[in-house]
């Protein structure tokens, strides 16, 4: 059996890489090392721990600076991808039931079978959106949801720019499209209202109240999204208190 | 300044005191603050608010260590109880495993000050990923508010854990299941644990945090 260590191979012997720093980034194994392995490692190098911190962070160093610049462009690519897929799906769907009523052909069922694989892709999609999001905005996640936060992210542009929003701001994220039309309206003399419903009416705590509280729900909301973001932009650390504080001032607007 | 009364030692660099009449726990240790916890000489308060094993400590269960173990921390965030770990384990290491970027950065910091850790980048439910790095160790702590949590520990434990080997996992009932009552999440979690492991103890986190069990597991001989 051979094994690979973060500074060689080992087979009863231990083969010193030439470069510990890529050898430390390609050191998977699929069974556990046995600790003799390790054990030799410890003789062959004399200040064993000292070389492999010095290693550890250095690789550290480089890995995370990468994973900085690029973890929330993949999120909100993805989440593109993401729209224009559930797009697609919706469109081949449709063609694919007047195209059955005709004919149910070899390439018909093609089509079929490539709907589903396509919806399988859409999964993996939201599957990896999921896991992204609970790793870069975990406050987020928590207070808005994975999708919401996602979305809220992707419509701001970055979470950079999200967390550089004020609350009253990000209430309304999402609402262009209808502000845009009031806004026109207005213009041309007509009545219009100026929407307040923005995409965080997708909150289930503000679904779920009557419409009449919750205007109240999506300010106290809108706020507490906006610190979740600049936690999360700041530190990434999860704030374990934030949801439960959404979720009492919920409960209590619903009673009230 | 009010001085620390009733001072005692309680395991390996950890220290039991009351200050302002309120029990405190603290680590001894040479290094500044790290997170905004104050500092008596050469003692660390360690503020159970910030640190899921400060409050299992303060509860009074006591964890025993001798300073030199190995220790695997699945879940480091920035570090806070790394911190203390570090020094509590001043003849030991820690390989710390941590796989979002932010939390992370900042972790470096402390990993290039203290000479008893090892920072890994990496996502702990791919063991095999870092099974080059880690040794075997005496202790797995986890506390990653992770679905899958129970799994990523059995995982670990199988690489890296020794045969007399112990562990410590912050169990966080709505990370695995939001819909159902906590107290049925923990108790399918204890199961769980039961089959790989012998439960040495188990409590909640209250009132320091809310919805947590702590549960220590020794491997079953
Ligand atoms: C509650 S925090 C840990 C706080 C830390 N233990 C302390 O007391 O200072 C949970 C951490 O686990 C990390 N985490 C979650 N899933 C993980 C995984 N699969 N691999 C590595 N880290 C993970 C999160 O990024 C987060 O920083």
């Amino acid at each position: 059996m051979k094994y690979r260590l973060w500074l060689g191979d080992y087979d009863n012997d231990l083969h010193l890489s030439k470069d510990f720093f890529k050898s430390f980034l390609s050191c998977k194994n699929d069974n556990p090392v046995p600790s003799e392995a390790f054990e030799v490692a410890k003789k062959k190098i004399s200040n064993y721990y000292e070389e492999l911190r010095k290693v550890a962070i250095e690789v550290a160093e480089k890995e995370v600076e990468k994973e900085l610049k690029r973890e929330d462009r993949y999120v909100v690519m993805l989440l593109k991808a993401l729209d224009e897929l559930i797009e697609s799906i919706n469109i081949l769907e449709e063609k694919y039931r007047d195209l059955v009523e005709i004919k149910n052909s070899g390439v018909v069922e093609s089509l079929n079978r490539s709907i589903n694989d396509l919806k399988k892709l859409r999964k993996e999609i939201e599957k990896e959106i999921e896991d992204i999001m609970l790793k870069i905005a975990p406050n987020l996640s928590e207070v808005a949801g994975v999708k919401l936060g996602a979305r809220l992210i992707e419509k701001a542009g970055s979470l950079e720019k999200l967390a550089t929003l004020p609350a009253s701001t990000i209430q309304v994220i999402g609402a262009e499209k209808s502000l845009f039309k009031a806004i026109s309206r207005m213009k041309k003399g007509k009545k219009a209202r100026v929407p307040k419903h923005g995409i965080i009416f997708q909150h289930p705590f503000i679904r779920t109240l009557p419409k009449r509280k919750r205007g109240k729900m999506a300010r106290f909301l809108a706020s507490k999204i906006a610190i979740a973001a600049r936690v999360d932009y700041f530190s990434g650390e999860l704030k374990e208190d934030m949801i439960e504080e959404v979720r009492h001032r919920y409960e209590r607007i619903a009673r009230s | 300044m009010k001085e620390l009364q009733d001072l005692k030692e309680i395991s390996h660099n950890i220290y039991k005191a009351v200050y302002n009449n309120k029990e405190i726990l603290l680590t001894k240790s040479s290094y500044p603050p790290y997170y905004g916890e104050r500092k008596f000489d050469n003692l660390r308060e360690w503020i159970p608010s910030r640190s899921k094993l400060s409050a299992v400590l303060l509860k009074g269960y006591n964890l025993k260590f001798r300073g030199d173990e190995k220790l695997l921390y699945l879940g480091a965030a920035s570090g806070t109880t790394v911190s203390h770990i570090s020094d509590i384990l001043d003849k030991g290491i820690i390989y710390a495993v941590e796989y979002s970027a932010k939390p992370f950065s900042k972790f470096l910091e402390l990993s290039k000050m203290r000479k008893n850790i090892i920072p890994i980048f990496a996502d702990a439910s791919k063991p095999e990923n870092y099974s080059g790095i880690v040794e075997k160790v005496d202790f797995i702590y986890q506390d990653i508010a992770q679905k899958n949590q129970i799994d990523i520990f059995i995982k670990n434990s199988n690489f890296f854990l020794k045969e007399n080997g112990e562990g410590i996992i912050m169990v966080k009932a709505r990370s695995i299941d939001s819909t159902e009552d906590p107290e049925v999440v923990f108790n399918e979690v204890l199961k769980e644990l039961r089959k790989r492991f012998k439960v040495l103890a188990f409590n909640t986190l209250e009132p320091f945090h809310s919805d947590h069990i702590f549960v220590h597991v020794k491997v079953l001989k």
